[in-house]
């Protein structure tokens, strides 16, 4: 069995902003829209999207993939004046991690303690490995990590290298989310 | 059994294992289980090294990592590597290793004569000997001093990979620092109490003290199977904290088995990084020496070492034994050498009565009360010791190994690198650590609590008072009979003894060949200070640090000095406490990883097109679209654009989303010209200035709507501007309501430049009407770009016509296609980054070069675009005086006059004619595009009102003097009509 | 390395952070004059002791610092954002 099985969904991205003091309108607006805001540190994963809150008011949106932009332009439309949304389904990969090993590798480039005892499922956190920022959302299965796409290639090759002794296995394609839903 | 010295089955050992190794070229036979020192001891090799300063003979002298003599190099097919302590050096099979610091062999080193005249090399002598005169330092002092000196030596393998290595990243609640009776009680009481645990033990077993001790082979045994049956506590052997640093941060080296080494790809070591809300320092005690002359000879060693050796390897370290002792814990080794037959032993006890010496005596051991030994005797080997009797009559006593116990100082290098005070106990004549209880605490034989069973229980309580600080306090949990602890010895109290005078050397530090005599000496010239002390002499400053005789020479200081040796103290030892590979410390970011490497989104599709990549900061950029070398493809790639049209990936530039009500405010505040006045659908080129008054960056600001905008940086500071933006926003002006967002990553951005460009967009942008008049140069627009929703710019940076189309990073390979196709009746061709440069300094346009830091708005040309109303950074500083000076250096275009003649960057400005320094020097340089000859920029001091000058530029490293013409930045259409038309 | 305690993130290791100077001295008017702008961009204290530090969270939430940190023992009193007005360091500070 593998330490470590990798999967890259494809997805989309939204980042939305609250301007000043309009968090709570952001939050409404998108129970509105279906989607509730976690709060800062959380993630909630169903399973066609996710919410991940790792900045004070602002939230990444995945969902599936549609038009180029077409997400972001509905939520900029939707919270016109009280927020903004900025596509970056472009800008950032997704990693899906899970299996056995998940934690062991990520602890030799994660400052984080992952220990599911202080980051169970359903905590996020923004930090750094292998010199590149990445956002680690934790779940049930294991770990999904959002980094930014210039150094997704980059990021790839050092997880593999430091996953290949506990073994790898790729999962070329995937819908979107590993079918990790919690809430 | 495996050598003639092996009398018993070790704990660590197994008979049923030999294992073949090679030492100085012989072959030898171990046990699995060994290390190098005890297989050489086993085969009763006594000779394992010579010193490095003196070239004196060197035996094993301990059986842990505190071993200050017996270092060998290991030879291997990656090289040699040197340094590594024999006495913790695993015997693999195979293993060749070979002494050190002997020349030509070990047994016959021509230079241990710096022993013969070793009293014309005291510590100072190289720095008072060699002075003068200079020259001959290079060519005879150092020479020699290295041939006769150093530390091991590496031997460069050439073509070898670097060796694998990584860094693993730690959290507990509670690092336990060494797994001894205290240790494993404390962790063992911290794990039941739910607490995350890291018990880091350097040993390849649990056990420490507790291993020395046959009584408590069952506690060991049932601590060691419950700590693994506990979730919460991670045991780590072989893992030696080597720093402590602030806010509960460790440092720690762990030692891979041979098994591990081989599923991790040949990785040896880790280097882990420990985070932990509290330490609990159970370190131990580390047995100290005792200076008499020549106890430094093979055959002298520590006497808790030849009971480990005994213990876990069933080595005797001699048949005919002699002790010299102060204290009852060293009749230990003693009583057990004795009860596993070793016989006749003699012990010489400084103290005149003990109650070990009466329990030696009674199982009929030579006890000699109230002496001391005088010096160790034999050549290249012990074979007599010299005593002095309780009165006074000195005699010599036939011996094989003289087993040396000076008492036990707590190991307190950990402690006092966490801040901790150390306080002189007289009790054990050691110093005592008490560290901070925010930091957590110490415990055991680390603070001077001797005796297993005191140990034990003091880490027991250790934990308690620990896990109540941490919010989980002890329930009473019933006595374990199974656990009981047996019982400690009565034990009659050290006397402190540190030296023994006598004839010839007595040494205090064996790695560095530091002698009493030494320490002395650094009093006598005024070396008083502890601190001064240890760098006049080198004493503890070698990979040992000291451990076994650092307080023993702090006591002959303290005695020279007339001082109690608490006044004096000892100094500090610093991290590492350990050697420690480079490789380590450099963990995973090494090769392919030393750092990121960014990909252009149509990364795949340059390389597709044969692109040569040059690294430009993290980023890849194709440089030429060519693997031929020279200015011809590049010239090639410009003539394209000059000529007809050419399409450039610039995506590596920094992009920066702006929105929200304050998004105008606050870019008027960060830019040095004025914003706010762009109307929507245009871009205006912007610069940044910083607070002092330099550039910063520049780029263009496009306006996409009234509360939003654009921005790009250079390539180079597309993160510090984000930073240094955020930063402005939350530090500077906190009332403006304004989003950044990086969006360097989201979009692929691409320049289609040249005279034929806007046919070629046209048909890519079929939506947008790109007729001057509708599209002006700097307009900007969101356009359906190959059918992608995207944004399109009318911005240039080659002098030419110019667009620049962005498309979410994602899609951008059809857009770049579409591009190419549409441009193909145009011939267009994309060109890399050397032709980018080529035509923008043609241009006049500024880079990295002239963006040094150094420069100024108006040095470049730029002051024009300062507003005059309202704030900005880098406002007030920028109208400075000194930034008006006349003769500051000024953007110049710089054109040889021979037009054959190379213009170099770098080269120097110079009047013809004139010495002395150079005016100026050129920044960049290109081969003209179209015309012959050579374009440069350079910054020239008042550069402006130089131009039509002839100067000369000098580059001295080519010998290189040509003739110049200075001129405008901007040779090529210096009224714009080409991006204009 | 020192471990900073992020308001919004926890404690976080030094790396994440990029350490942007003195949060002790604040910007001038933009009318202020020279003398007082050279000393913003130029003047600083080197105490021994506690210091107000900008600590920018470039790898976590990237959100600005200001930071009360002795410079002797490295000891951190207290973290806060930009406006907030940190309580003064302890007496007899630890070095």
């Amino acid at each position: 069995m593998p330490g470590l099985r990798l999967r890259r969904p494809a997805t989309d991205v939204v980042e939305l902003a609250a301007l000043s003091g309009r968090a709570g309108d952001l939050e409404r607006i998108a129970a509105g829209r279906g989607t509730t805001l976690p709060a800062f540190g959380h993630a909630l994963l169903k399973a066609d999207r996710a919410a991940v809150c790792v900045r004070p008011a602002r939230w990444l949106l995945l969902g599936p993939p549609a038009a180029p932009g077409a997400s972001a332009a509905a939520w900029a439309d939707a919270c016109a004046g009280r927020g903004v949304a900025v596509d970056l389904s472009s800008g950032i990969v997704a990693l899906d991690l899970a299996g056995p090993a998940v934690r062991e590798v990520l602890a030799r480039g994660c400052r984080l303690d992952l220990d599911p005892s202080i980051f169970p499922p359903g905590r996020a956190a923004a930090t750094v490995m292998a010199q590149v920022s990445v956002i680690l959302v934790a779940t049930r299965a294991g770990v999904l990590l959002l980094t930014p796409s210039t150094t997704a290639r980059h990021f790839g090759e050092w997880l593999e290298h430091t996953a290949a002794p506990f073994g790898i296995e790729r999962a070329a394609a995937l819908p979107f989310l590993s079918g990790d839903p919690h809430e | 059994m495996t050598g003639p010295a092996r009398i018993a089955n070790g704990l660590l050992t197994d008979p049923d294992r030999p294992v073949g190794f090679r030492f100085d070229g012989r072959s030898f036979l171990g046990q699995h289980g060994d290390t190098l020192a005890s297989a050489l001891l086993a085969n009763g090799v006594r000779l394992v090294g010579r010193s490095f300063k003196y070239h004196r003979p060197r035996g094993v002298v301990t059986a842990g990592p505190e071993e200050p003599a017996a270092l060998v190099e290991v030879v291997g097919p990656g090289g040699r590597e040197p340094n590594r302590p024999a006495t913790t050096l695993p015997l693999g099979e195979g293993l060749v290793a070979a002494s050190q610091h002997r020349w030509p062999t070990l047994t016959f080193d021509l230079l241990s004569i710096n022993g013969v005249f070793s009293r014309f090399l005291p510590a100072g002598f190289y720095y008072k000997t060699f002075m003068a005169p200079g020259w001959a330092w290079e060519r005879l002092y150092e020479p020699l001093i290295r041939r006769a000196a150093g530390l091991g030596r590496l031997q460069p393998v050439a073509g070898a990979q670097a060796a694998p290595a990584e860094t693993i990243h730690d959290h507990a609640d509670v690092l336990v620092v060494g797994a001894g009776a205290a240790g494993l009680a404390a962790a063992h009481r911290l794990g039941t109490l739910g607490l995350r645990v890291i018990l880091a033990e350097q040993d390849e077993v649990l056990g420490g003290g507790a291993l020395q001790d046959a009584r408590w082979d069952t506690w060991r045994a049932q601590m060691d199977a419950r700590l693994r049956r506990l979730g919460s506590v991670r045991c780590l052997t072989r893992t030696c904290v080597v720093g402590a640093y602030e806010h509960g941060v460790f440092a720690a080296l762990e030692t891979l088995t041979p098994a591990e080494t081989a599923a991790f790809g040949g990785l040896r070591e880790r280097f882990r990084i420990i985070r932990a809300q509290r330490v609990l320092l159970t370190t131990g005690a580390i047995e100290r020496l005792i200076a008499f002359a020549h106890n430094d000879l093979p055959g002298v060693m520590q006497a808790g070492a030849a009971l480990s050796y005994l213990r876990r390897y069933g080595v005797a370290v001699g048949r005919r034994p002699a002790f010299f002792v102060n204290n009852d814990e060293a009749y230990e080794a003693a009583i057990a050498l004795h009860a596993a037959g070793v016989e006749p032993i003699v012990v010489i006890d400084a103290r005149a009565e003990s109650r070990a010496a009466e329990r030696a005596r009674a199982q009929g051991l030579d006890v000699h009360g109230g002496a001391v030994v005088q010096e160790a005797r034999g050549r290249g080997r012990v074979r007599a010791v010299r005593i002095v009797d309780r009165d006074g009559r000195s005699r010599e006593l036939e011996a094989d190994c003289l087993l040396v116990s000076g008492g036990h100082s707590p190991w307190t290098a950990l402690a006092s690198q966490s801040g901790a005070s150390l306080r002189w106990d007289e009790s054990i004549a050691a110093f005592t650590p008490a560290l901070d209880a925010a930091s957590g605490c110490v415990a055991g034989a680390a603070r001077g609590c001797f005796g297993l069973a005191r140990a034990a229980a003091d880490g027991d309580a250790a934990a308690r008072a620990l896990a109540a600080g941490l919010g989980r306090s002890a329930v009473a949990v019933a006595v374990d009979p199974a656990l009981a602890l047996p019982e400690d010895a009565e034990v009659t109290p050290i006397a402190p003894l540190w030296e023994v005078r006598g004839r010839g050397p007595a040494f205090v530090d064996l790695q560095n060949d530091v002698t009493t005599d030494d320490v002395r000496l650094a009093h006598r010239e005024g070396y008083e200070h502890v601190e001064h002390m240890k760098r006049f002499t080198t004493h503890g400053m070698a990979t040992d640090q000291g451990r076994i005789g650092g307080l023993v020479g702090s006591a002959v200081l303290a005695l020279a000095r007339g001082l109690p040796v608490a006044q004096v103290g000892q100094p500090r030892p610093r991290p590492y406490l350990q050697p420690l590979p480079f490789a380590a410390l450099a963990g995973s970011d090494v090769g392919a990883h030393f750092k990121p490497k960014r990909r252009l989104p149509l990364h795949d599709a340059h390389a597709a097109a044969g692109a040569t990549f040059v690294a430009v900061g993290l980023w890849l950029r194709p440089l030429v679209y060519s693997t031929e070398t020279g200015w011809g493809p590049v010239l090639k790639e410009a003539r394209r654009v000059r000529r007809s049209a050419g399409v450039t990936d610039v995506s590596s530039l920094g992009k920066i989303d702006v929105q929200g009500p304050g998004a105008a405010r606050f870019l008027d505040f960060v830019y040095a010209n004025t914003i706010s006045t762009l109307a929507v659908g245009r871009a205006r080129y912007g610069i940044m200035l910083r607070e002092d008054g330099m550039l910063f960056d520049d780029g263009t600001v496009a306006r996409l709507g009234a509360e939003h905008f654009i921005l790009t940086t250079t390539t180079a500071n597309g993160a510090a501007a984000l930073e240094h933006l955020e930063f402005h926003l939350q530090a500077c002006c906190p009332e403006l309501d304004v989003v950044l967002t990086d969006v360097g990553d989201q979009w692929a951005q691409f320049a289609v430049a040249g005279p034929r460009a806007r046919e070629i967009v046209a048909a890519v942008v079929p939506g947008i009407d790109l007729a001057n008049e509708a599209f002006p140069f700097m307009a900007a627009a969101a356009a359906t770009i190959a059918g992608l929703a995207g944004r399109l710019f009318r911005i240039s940076f080659s002098g030419e016509l110019a667009y620049e189309l962005a498309v979410p990073a994602g899609e951008a390979t059809g857009a770049w296609r579409a591009v190419l196709e549409a441009g193909r009746p145009f011939e267009i061709a994309p060109y890399g980054l050397d032709a980018l440069n080529t035509l923008r300094i043609e241009k006049g346009h500024v880079t990295g070069a002239e963006l040094n830091g150094n420069t100024s708005a108006d040095d470049l040309g730029f002051g024009r675009l300062l507003k005059k109303q309202g704030d900005f950074i880098g406002r007030t500083l920028s109208r400075r005086p000194g930034l008006a000076a006349p003769d500051r250096l000024q953007l110049v275009g710089v054109r040889p006059l021979d037009r054959t003649k190379r213009l170099r960057n770098g080269a120097q400005l110079v009047a013809p004619g004139a010495a002395g320094t150079g005016l100026g020097y050129v920044t960049s340089s290109t081969p003209c595009v179209l015309e012959d000859g050579w374009f440069g920029l350079a910054l020239l001091a008042g550069g402006r009102q130089r131009i039509g000058q002839r100067l000369h530029a000098v580059a001295a490293t080519h010998g290189e003097q040509i003739e110049v013409e200075i001129a405008s930045p901007h040779r090529l259409d210096p009224k714009n009509t080409r991006v204009h038309s | 390395m020192l471990r900073i305690r992020c308001p919004w993130c926890g404690v976080r290791d030094e790396a994440e952070f990029r350490y942007r100077g003195d949060a002790s001295v604040r910007r001038p008017r933009g009318d202020a004059g020279l003398a007082a702008f050279t000393d913003y961009a130029y003047v600083r204290d080197n105490p021994r002791g506690w210091h107000l530090e900008w600590w920018l969270h470039v790898g976590g939430c990237r959100r600005l610092l200001k930071v009360s940190r002795h410079t002797v023992s490295h000891a951190i009193h207290a973290v806060g954002a930009p406006d907030d007005h940190l309580p003064p360091p302890p007496d007899g500070a630890r070095e």
